[in-house]
C-alpha cells in the first residue's frame, strides 16, 4: 500500500512562468521515456521477479519514480501559472491550452496522450532489467535534452537533480542484473527463464 | 579524492567498480559498485541527486551549487529522506554491507526525530502525523506543487 507525505523528493520553486518550456517539459509527465510510465514499468515487472533483491529494487525505484511524476507535476503547474492570453498565444501553448487549459495532462511532447505502449513487462527477468537499463537511459536522454533547451536556471536545477537520478538506477538495475546472473547456469544463463520455470 | 579512494586490492579509483574475470558470453556487464565508496554530505547528496560521488555524472560538467530549501527545516528533512532513498537502493543490491545498513539505520533515527519536530512547527506531512496536532490542520499551508516566494520554512 502507499502512504502520501506533503512534500517533494526534491524542492520545485520556479520563479519565472514559461508555457513553451512546459510544452516540452510534459513529455517526462505523460510522454515514452516520463516518469509515469517508469513507475508504472518497475511496480508492473515486480511481480514476476523472481528473486527478493529484484522485487525489493523494483519496488523501491518504482515507488521514487512515482515522486519524481509528482515534481514534474510541479514543474508544469508553476511554469504555466497567472498566463494571460496573449502569452499563451504567442509561446505556442494555445494548441495544448485549448484542451486543457492550465491543467495538468500526461501526454507526450508531440501531444499523444500518455500509453502504456511505451512500457514493457516481460515477465523475463533478464530481459525486463535489460529493458530498465535501456528506459533509464533514454530518460537521461530526454532529461539532456531538456538541459539544451530550458534558459531557466531554476528549471535547469531541478532537472539535473532528476536526470542524475536516471544515471543512479542505471547503475542499481545494473547490479540487479548481475546479481541475477550469478544465480543462473554459468554454461547457459538463457537455459531456462527462471521468473517462469521453477 | 581519485587517489585517496584508490583500492590497492582491485586497482580502482572511486568512480570504478569491480567486473568478473570471466563471465558467460551474450551478457551485459555494469560493474559492481564497491563497498567502501566516499559519500557526499546531506545537503550535497540532495543538491547533486546521488549520495556518491563516484556516479556523479553531470551532463555538460555543469552541476547544481546549492538547492532552493538549503539552509531551511523542510530542506534539511528531504536531504535525511533523500539519503534514506540512496542507502535503501544501494542495500537492495549489496545487502551484506553491515557499514551501509548502520549509516542507514542512524539517519533514519535523526529523519524521525526531524521530522517530529518539523511536524510540531509546522503541522502534518502524512495524516498520522494529526496524532501530534492539536487540530485537524492536513489542509493547511501550501500543498507541494504550489508556489511559494518563501516555502521550505
Amino acid at each position: 500500500m502507499f502512504v502520501y507525505e506533503k512534500k517533494l523528493q526534491y524542492p520545485v520553486k520556479i520563479a519565472r512562468p514559461n508555457p513553451a518550456l512546459a510544452k516540452v517539459i510534459v513529455t517526462q509527465f505523460g510522454g515514452p521515456d516520463g516518469e509515469l510510465g517508469a513507475s508504472l514499468r518497475y511496480l508492473s515487472q515486480r511481480y514476476s521477479m523472481p528473486y527478493p533483491e529484484l522485487r525489493g529494487l523494483l519496488t523501491d525505484i518504482g515507488v521514487e519514480e512515482l515522486g519524481h511524476f509528482e515534481m514534474i507535476g510541479a514543474i508544469l503547474h508553476q511554469l504555466t501559472r497567472n498566463l494571460s492570453e496573449r502569452q499563451i498565444k504567442e509561446s505556442g501553448f494555445d494548441t495544448y491550452f485549448v484542451d486543457h487549459t492550465a491543467g495538468v495532462y500526461p501526454q507526450f511532447a508531440s501531444g499523444t496522450p500518455y500509453t502504456a505502449a511505451t512500457i514493457a513487462v516481460k515477465g523475463d527477468v533478464i530481459t525486463d532489467l535489460t529493458e530498465d537499463m535501456g528506459a533509464e537511459q533514454k530518460a537521461r536522454t530526454t532529461y539532456d535534452n531538456i538541459l539544451r533547451l530550458s534558459d531557466d536556471p531554476d528549471v535547469d536545477n531541478v532537472i539535473r537533480f532528476l536526470r542524475e537520478r536516471e544515471v543512479v538506477h542505471f547503475q542499481r538495475f545494473g547490479e540487479a542484473l548481475r546479481l541475477t546472473q550469478e544465480k543462473l547456469d554459468q554454461k547457459n544463463i538463457y537455459a531456462i527463464n527462471p521468473s517462469f520455470d521453477k | 579524492m581519485a587517489e585517496k579512494h584508490h583500492n590497492p586490492e582491485t586497482g580502482c579509483g572511486y568512480k570504478n567498480g569491480t567486473l568478473p574475470s570471466c563471465a558467460p558470453l551474450a551478457a551485459a556487464y555494469v560493474p559492481m559498485q564497491p563497498k567502501d565508496s566516499p559519500q557526499y554530505t546531506g545537503e550535497e547528496a540532495l543538491t547533486r541527486g546521488t549520495l556518491f560521488p563516484g556516479l556523479d555524472l553531470p551532463f555538460m560538467n555543469l552541476v547544481n551549487q546549492d538547492h532552493p530549501y538549503a539552509g531551511t527545516p523542510l530542506g534539511e528533512l528531504m536531504a535525511l529522506d533523500f539519503m534514506i532513498k540512496e542507502l535503501n537502493l544501494y542495500l537492495d543490491t549489496h545487502a551484506d554491507d553491515k557499514t551501509a545498513f548502520a549509516m542507514l539505520q542512524e539517519v533514519i533515527g535523526l529523519a524521525a526525530e526531524g521530522k517530529r519536530r518539523y511536524t510540531q512547527q509546522f503541522g502534518p506531512l502524512e495524516v498520522k502525523d494529526l496524532a501530534w496536532c492539536e487540530r485537524y490542520t492536513w489542509l493547511n499551508g501550501p500543498w507541494p506543487w504550489e508556489y511559494a516566494e518563501r516555502s521550505g520554512k
